[in-house]
């Protein structure tokens, strides 16, 4: 796997604060911009209707009929059917049936390229729903005050927030619908794809990643680093073969339950080779794995294992260990009174070297069937859909269709991962050449990034407006949403299951932290605006 | 207008549409293969082979791809571009090839692109392999690609010369190049059963000759459409050049026999009757003449015409003749038919398979035989020329390093005179061939180690 799984680590009681922090005071700016707005507009008498439409709304929300709501969404859900939403089914089986084309040769299938399999399924599968749904749920309110049929519910005894979530929910079901019915012909498709001999190849494998990994430099001290060899992606650290360089890595919570029906604990590895001569170019590099308890001076190491660079390497180490002709129990001699193993790994071959991140050795536990990663990649399609559609209903309460079908998919495109990423490179400065302003001059000028501005008034109110924008963007990046916690189909096309920790629920708390602020706005600008087409 | 109903209007929209297209339909009229030429597009299309057959093989999906991203290839492209770049940079090479498949569906003849990508494939993908069978399975992978790109855009010179130029230099003289031309021949893949790969050498041949049906192709092609890559006369040089890089891999590989004396005398053959006797059009400073590299003074003078320009027509073939090396490797060609020159370089390799086998006396005496051998043939005037190039002088110059460092370990007195000595001292200042001559030894040094 060559993504860091910490990258996707949530903190739910810091998130959960954060979100509170963020939702509270969203609602307190808008509710004083209206109570000014009131104010300004009618006087003293204005700051009364504020608390009583408060009052209302607040009784709304407490008298939300289930009933209702159904009604409301299988409302929805038809008119969806009617605009010919299904449509989108003509497309994905153009697309299934000429994928084979484009997909290479499948008499012999590598590891690798099961990935690509998957990882085309579950891509399109994404992106055929996702437009579907921001259609529907930008479209379907304003369509409906511009055809004034949104009469025929307002003067029916419905609440507001009830169309608000009866539209949510009825999007989001006929988005589950399509997304069901491709996710089950994109399950076929994988399956018939792979060849009976490769079809092993379609696993999930369970990871347990160790806590941290610590290194040693050559000399022995304790390193925040190996050796960069100079790759670009410095993902992988490396260490120096033998010397006493070293990578640590501790895995907590060992206990009997992961060691496999054997009796062995299965590590997994996917190090990289670095050679600085070439030397016997047929003979492969070598590692090996050491176990130790230094609470009890202990310490066990493998017979040394070649390097099988872009490949996964199983060590099967026995829970029964030999040390100096005493045989000792892994669990029991070498996991310590925490409940933790260490692990060290050294690199044999002299003036060689063995890159390592921390994600490169785990133990690897029972594999689950790949059915199941399968169908939890496609439960975060869902979520990401009803994201979707939570915030493409809010933005269509207050906008025409095609701007809030523009700006769902603008905070939708902003929240794919490396846009994401350079929303925080910018805020936290790390870009070079400035805010906005100052770019613009740079690129104009023929400026390179690292030549000082000319210090002069006017480059002083350029970078004042440059710190105002990207103090809003600061305030963007805590509402605009990390789409990368719903990129599951990412752990199944590298054949892993999807995590809970660092994926299933970090997106479904994303997910909920939405509901309460996209149903209140959307309700909010449905109550105040005129139902009225202009 | 404005008074139509909207039928009456979608009617007339509707005549315009076949109006237009009756013209359309008579310039692009299809030739029906029994001598009517087609329309007036058909015609250009085929006088100047725009058409998706002329260029290549038809590839259907390629095809499909590009008309149904009607205006939009060119944003798809570029997005695909920056994905291989980032796959590449992050090691995602499955991902990586899947992305080049999709460029070259969409930018299926543009040449630049087979080129590039078959490169990286080739060299940049495979020296980021450790094993060697995994970075032979990317170099297969960026010769097969290449092939392709000659099978799509066959009106293309220099694909046929990338595709040549992969076999040859990097089977051939990669780090790895004893194991490459083993594979090239015995595939390390399971699945070929111990036989060749069939995609990139259906006949089982070592990579020179196949490379060299890869040049023939191009210099054939290259008649009718030119090349961008090298001089003509150094392109032209590349067929019989891998004869002569056939016949030296011979030797590498410790095979002294007929195979090789006959391998040099095609690659004599091929260098001074076909490719010497080929006409350039020879261009030095503002005069221009047509020569040839093997050419007789008779010859000169009888297409000179004049003495001045017989001196004119000498100076071209000379310049030319330095440009392409082609003294040395006729010299060379003819040296190699020397008895005592295989013996040489039979001695010498027997050193270094000595050396690595740690028997040091044999090493010795063999080295010092091999140099002898070369010390008696170099100082001979016909071959005296044989010393201006590199690669036969680090051969004999590694053969010193064996027979000196034997001498240096064993703590005996180096005799103050030696066979070669002369030539160490031409080029002992000469860094790249003392420098390449020190590399060599160290890989033996390490395999003996």
């Amino acid at each position: 796997m060559y993504f860091d799984p910490n990258e996707y680590l949530l903190n739910p009681v810091i998130s959960v604060l954060n979100w509170a922090v963020v939702v509270g005071c969203l609602t307190f700016v808008v509710l004083f911009v209206s109570m000014i707005n009131l104010f300004a507009t009618r006087g003293a008498k204005g700051i009364g209707i504020f608390f009583d439409e408060l009052g209302e709304m607040a009784s709304d929300l407490f008298h939300l009929s289930p009933r209702r709501i159904w009604a409301l969404t299988r409302l929805t859900y038809t008119e969806a059917i009617r605009r010919k939403a299904l449509a989108v089914f003509v497309v994905f089986g153009l697309l299934f049936m000429f994928a084979g084309w484009f997909m290479g040769d499948t008499k012999e299938i590598k590891p690798d390229q099961v990935k690509v399999y998957i990882s085309f399924v579950l891509t399109t599968i994404s992106w055929l729903t996702l437009p579907v749904v921001l259609i529907l749920c930008c479209f379907g309110i304003p369509e409906d005050i511009r055809l004034r049929s949104i009469h025929t519910v307002v003067t029916k005894p419905a609440r507001r927030v009830e169309i608000v979530l009866g539209r949510m929910i009825g999007i989001w079901l006929i988005g589950c619908l399509v997304l069901s019915v491709m996710a089950v012909v994109g399950h076929f498709w994988i399956v018939r794809q792979i060849p009976a001999e490769s079809q092993p190849l379609l696993t999930c494998r369970v990871p347990v990643y160790g806590a941290n990994i610590e290194f040693i430099d050559r000399e022995g001290n304790s390193a925040r680093a190996g050796v960069n060899v100079g790759d670009i992606w410095a993902f992988r650290s490396y260490i120096e073969g033998a010397t006493k360089a070293r990578a640590i890595w501790i895995f907590k919570n060992v206990d009997e339950s992961f060691l496999d029906s054997e009796g062995n604990l299965n590590f997994e590895n996917s190090f990289s080779a670095f050679r600085s001569y070439k030397g016997d170019m047929t003979r492969p590099l070598f590692y090996d794995i050491k176990f130790f308890n230094p609470a009890k001076n202990l310490a066990y190491t493998t017979d040394p294992q070649p390097v099988n660079e872009f490949r996964h390497k199983l060590d099967k180490i026995p829970n029964k260990v030999t040390v100096d002709d005493v045989q000792y129990d892994i669990l029991k001699d070498f996991v310590n009174e925490k409940k933790e193993l260490l692990v060290e790994v050294s690199c044999i071959d002299r003036e060689q070297y063995i890159g390592m991140a921390r994600s490169d050795l785990f133990i690897r536990m029972p594999d689950r069937p790949f059915w199941m990663g399968y169908w939890k990649a496609i439960l975060g399609i869902s979520l990401t859909l009803l994201l979707i559609t939570m915030i493409g209903v809010s933005a269509s309460t207050m906008v025409k269709g095609p701007i809030a079908a523009v700006l769902t998919f603008v905070i939708y495109f902003l929240s794919l991962k490396d846009n994401h990423q350079f929303m925080d490179q910018l805020v936290f400065g790390r870009v070079e050449g400035g805010g906005f302003l100052e770019s613009v001059y740079r690129l104009v000028m023929h400026m390179g990034p690292s030549q000082e501005l000319p210090a002069n008034p006017a480059f002083s109110v350029v970078k004042f407006f440059d710190w105002m924008l990207n103090n809003f963007l600061w305030l963007c990046r805590h509402v605009i949403p990390y789409s990368q916690y719903f990129n599951m189909p990412e752990f199944v096309s590298n054949g892993f299951d999807v995590p809970w920790d660092t994926s299933i629920l970090p997106s479904l708390l994303v997910t909920s932290a939405f509901i309460i602020p996209c149903v209140l706005m959307g309700y909010f600008a449905l109550r105040i605006r005129e139902l009225e087409s202009k | 207008m404005t008074n139509m109903t909207s039928q009456q209007r979608k009617l007339i929209y509707l005549i315009g549409i076949v109006v237009l297209l009756i013209p359309i339909i008579w310039l692009s009229l299809p030739s029906d293969g029994k001598g009517a030429p087609g329309g007036v597009l058909s015609q250009l299309r085929s006088k100047y082979e725009l058409g998706e057959a002329d260029l290549g093989d038809v590839d259907a999906s390629s095809a499909a791809m590009n008309f149904a991203l009607l205006g939009m290839r060119g944003m798809a492209v570029n997005v695909l571009w920056k994905d291989l770049d980032q796959q590449k940079d992050t090691k995602r090479w499955a991902e990586m090839q899947a992305t080049t498949e999709s460029i070259v569906r969409l930018q299926p003849h543009f040449e630049r692109v087979w080129d590039f990508n078959g490169w990286n494939l080739a060299y940049n993908t495979s020296a980021e392999w450790d094993a060697v069978p995994d970075r032979y399975y990317w170099v297969k992978q960026g010769a097969k690609f290449l092939k392709r790109g000659v099978e799509r855009n066959k009106r293309s010179t220099e694909l046929y010369y990338r595709t040549g130029k992969v076999v040859q230099h990097k089977v051939g003289y990669a780090d790895e190049a004893t194991d490459y031309r083993k594979f090239f021949v015995n595939d390390p893949d399971p699945v070929f059963k111990g036989g060749p790969d069939p995609v990139i050498n259906p006949d089982g041949k070592d990579n020179f000759l196949v490379a060299r049906e890869w040049f023939e192709a191009g210099c054939a092609r290259e008649l009718s459409r030119p090349q961008h890559i090298l001089d003509r006369s150094l392109f032209r040089s590349t067929p019989a050049r891998c004869l002569f890089d056939y016949a030296q891999a011979l030797q590498k590989e410790g095979k002294f026999g007929e195979e090789t004396r006959a391998a040099w005398d095609l690659a004599r053959k091929d260098w001074t009757e076909s490719y010497g006797r080929e006409t350039f059009h020879a261009l030095i400073g503002p005069e221009e003449s047509d020569i040839m590299l093997e050419m007789t003074d008779e010859e000169i003078k009888q297409q000179a015409g004049t003495p001045d320009d017989a001196l004119r027509v000498r100076k071209a073939v000379d310049a030319y003749q330095k440009m392409t090396n082609y003294r040395y490797w006729r010299t060379r060609a003819f040296a190699e038919a020397e008895p005592e020159m295989a013996e040489a370089h039979r001695r010498l390799f027997d050193a270094k398979q000595a050396y690595k086998a740690q028997e040091f006396e044999n090493a010795r005496t063999a080295a010092f035989e091999g140099m002898d051998g070369f010390d008696k043939i170099l100082k001979r005037p016909e071959y005296a020329s044989l010393t201006d190039e590199d690669i036969l002088c680090e051969e004999c110059l590694l053969g010193w390093k064996i027979w000196d460092d034997i001498y240096q370990v064993s703590g005996d007195k180096i005799p103050e005179e030696f066979p070669l000595k002369w030539l160490l001292q031409m080029k002992q200042e000469n860094q790249m061939i003392m420098g390449n001559v020190n590399k060599q030894f160290k890989r033996l040094f390490l395999d003996n180690k």
